[in-house]
């Protein structure tokens, strides 16, 4: 089923969470909602699954208008941050309940249960309350229970965000395996741009309510719309080199570079000339100087932290002769470079 | 040089001896001393004086221990009748008021700007005299005058004689004993639902349960602790009914002396009859009654609460 959000707008009093956001969820696919806190990107969730009213604008899944349709009638499953597993349940009862209030015989509704619980391996702890699982087999629990009513979407709320580095790593991979099984069209809100770009087939990123850009992750990382989306994602963070446009060159920490640039702004304009690690060539063609501050040896690649101007930047380099304290020169490759201006942000190259 | 440790108050190497438990005893001596002349001293006492045979309360004299007045209760038609009466009542007033109560409590906890409003309306009744209550419902249940038999006309029924009909009357007592075992109900009730994590009813709502199936699913079983709590707290208040019966008949056990309760027995043992070695034997059976009931419920309880 594909998920289409037209104008969509929640206010809370003067505050606006969600600002006119417009996506178009293709069927099937895993699309995550990524921003810093406080982005709307749970609000978005809410509104989705019927929780929370929209205070404007329109959801469809497919074709049908469900703007007003109350939660208990969209079809959804959910799992929230912490689960929210019945504590009085057992794991069983749990999985089987959307089943139960359906009036699902109590047979069929095991035998349905069964199957998607040995998807999922947690056979063992079929008679266990809530209260006596790990975090991680909670988590399952509760991925169980939204999947076994075969849901229109599927929604997570920050689904990892209570589990430890290792179990994070393999229950982001289980999920993305049982999405793919199930093939449920999936919403996945997350804070954190390694696991959105990890699991998803596209990204919608929000700031402050508003869509910055919503794409693959290649389109994000390889084209972002404007700074704060080249900041948000990648790893590690995108270097940004902040200077002035002096009508002839850009000039930053007192030195001046010429950059490939057709683009007609006045002298004087403030940009910020970004890259990524991967994108600074090191001692082959200048553009600024830097020196060396620290070397990382990371697999094949050492990573180098140079410091220019109170800022410090991040390359990747495969020379080896480059030492503590040396003076380098650095040039951009043609990938992964971008120029913004900085007050509003926006992308010039 | 050796550092000596700094005491405290708290010093756990201290030793516990007579002179470091003296200051605590000192401060605990106004309770105790109140607690063990009001509480303590006549339970032991009841007890002892319910095996007293032929005790006399002012001279002290009795003719020796035995179970005479233990024979004498539990073959009294009287005391039977008043037991009966109690265990009738209980059995009516705990389940409709924790009922009633349940639904006045869920529809307080809907957030609403009369909440406040209803909230201290519900509590008045608590802090209100039972006497001067129970003259309210004599005159709402008065034959001639009261609002129940006008209500009654105007819908067609014939006028009920409710507190003068053995019958009625006993409807009558249940219906005020429901009425003033609620606001403490609901009270408890709302802070049991006030504890429940709104996250679940949402959960519930979106798992695609109506309203009705997210209360009897969810809200009820989550509730149950508290509701097993006010039910026990309710079952000892109901086998001690008394107030509610002396003022709504005017001092006396119902019509035609039909109306007797436990309490009231021993009451009327005790202050008319000057019976101390019955009544005392009457309140040691109410408290073994009680305490059965109270343990069975924990029992209940503790098998309910078990997440």
């Amino acid at each position: 089923m594909k998920v289409i959000i037209k104008d969509l707008t929640k206010k809370f009093g003067d505050f606006t969470a969600v600002d006119h956001v417009n996506a178009e969820f293709a069927d099937g696919k895993l699309i995550s909602l990524l921003g810093p806190s406080g982005c709307g990107k749970t609000t978005i969730l809410n509104m989705l699954s019927g929780i929370l009213p929209s205070s404007n604008g329109k959801i469809y899944f497919d074709n049908e208008d469900v703007t007003d349709l109350p939660a208990d009638k969209r079809g959804v499953g959910l799992v929230f941050q912490n689960y929210a597993l019945y504590p009085h349940m057992t794991v069983l009862e749990n999985v089987c309940f959307p089943l139960r209030i359906k009036g699902v015989p109590k047979k069929e509704r095991i035998e349905r249960a069964m199957k998607f619980i040995n998807m999922v391996h947690i056979e063992e702890y079929l008679d266990r309350k809530p209260a006596e699982l790990s975090g991680g087999q909670q988590q399952r629990v509760a991925i169980t229970r939204a999947l076994i009513k075969k849901p229109r979407l599927l929604l997570l709320d920050e689904p990892l965000s209570n589990l430890d580095a290792k179990l994070r790593v393999e229950m982001r991979e289980e999920i993305r395996r049982l999405q793919k099984e199930s093939g449920v069209t999936t919403v996945f809100v997350t804070h954190d741009q390694e696991e959105a770009s990890s699991i998803s087939d596209s990204i919608m990123l929000l700031k402050r309510g508003v869509k910055q850009q919503f794409g693959t992750v290649d389109e994000l990382c390889d084209n972002p719309i404007n700074l704060f989306t080249a900041d948000f994602l990648g790893s590690p963070t995108i270097n940004q080199i902040h200077g002035v446009w002096d009508g002839k060159g850009f000039v930053a920490d007192g030195q001046t570079a010429n950059i490939p640039f057709n683009v007609n702004i006045n002298k004087g304009t403030r940009l910020v000339y970004a890259s990524r690690a991967e994108a600074l060539k090191l001692n082959q063609d200048k553009k600024f100087d830097a020196e060396v501050l620290e070397r990382y040896k990371t697999g094949k690649d050492t990573l180098v932290l140079l410091k220019f101007g109170a800022g410090s930047l991040r390359a990747y380099t495969e020379d080896r002769t480059i030492q503590v304290g040396n003076t380098v020169s650095i040039g951009m490759k043609d990938m992964g470079v971008f120029l913004f201006e900085e007050e509003s942000g926006s992308r010039l190259l | 040089m050796i550092l000596k440790k700094k005491r405290t108050n708290f010093d756990v190497d201290e030793k516990i001896t007579f002179k470091t438990l003296l200051k605590p005893f000192l401060y605990l001596l106004p309770f105790i001393i109140s607690i063990s002349i009001f509480t303590i001293y006549p339970f032991f006492n009841a007890f002892l004086i319910s095996f007293k045979e032929n005790y006399k309360a002012l001279s002290g004299i009795f003719s020796g221990f035995g179970l005479a007045n233990y024979e004498y209760v539990l073959t009294n038609e009287t005391f039977l009748l008043a037991l009966k009466n109690t265990v009738t009542y209980v059995l009516w007033v705990v389940p409709i008021s924790t009922a009633l109560s349940l639904l006045v409590a869920v529809m307080l906890n809907r957030k609403s700007k009369l909440q406040a409003f209803f909230q201290t309306a519900y509590f008045l009744p608590l802090v209100t005299s039972a006497i001067a209550v129970g003259l309210v419902w004599r005159w709402l249940f008065n034959f001639d005058y009261g609002v129940i038999n006008f209500v009654l006309s105007q819908v067609g029924a014939d006028a009920i004689n409710w507190l003068n009909n053995p019958t009625y009357a006993k409807v009558a007592l249940i219906v005020y004993g429901i009425w003033s075992m609620m606001p403490f109900t609901i009270i408890l009730l709302l802070a049991g639902l006030q504890n429940i994590n709104e996250q679940y009813l949402i959960a519930a709502k979106v798992d695609g349960s109506k309203p009705t199936q997210i209360f009897a699913y969810i809200t009820v079983p989550l509730l149950a602790p508290t509701i097993g709590l006010t039910m026990i707290v309710n079952m000892i208040t109901g086998f001690k009914v008394f107030n509610e019966l002396f003022a709504l008949f005017n001092g006396t056990p119902g019509p035609a002396y039909s109306l007797y309760t436990v309490i009231y027995f021993m009451y009327e043992q005790f202050y008319v009859k000057y019976r101390l070695g019955t009544a005392a034997a009457s309140a040691i059976v109410l408290f073994f009654i009680v305490m059965i009931l109270t343990l069975l419920q924990l029992y209940m309880q503790r098998k309910w609460k078990n997440y």
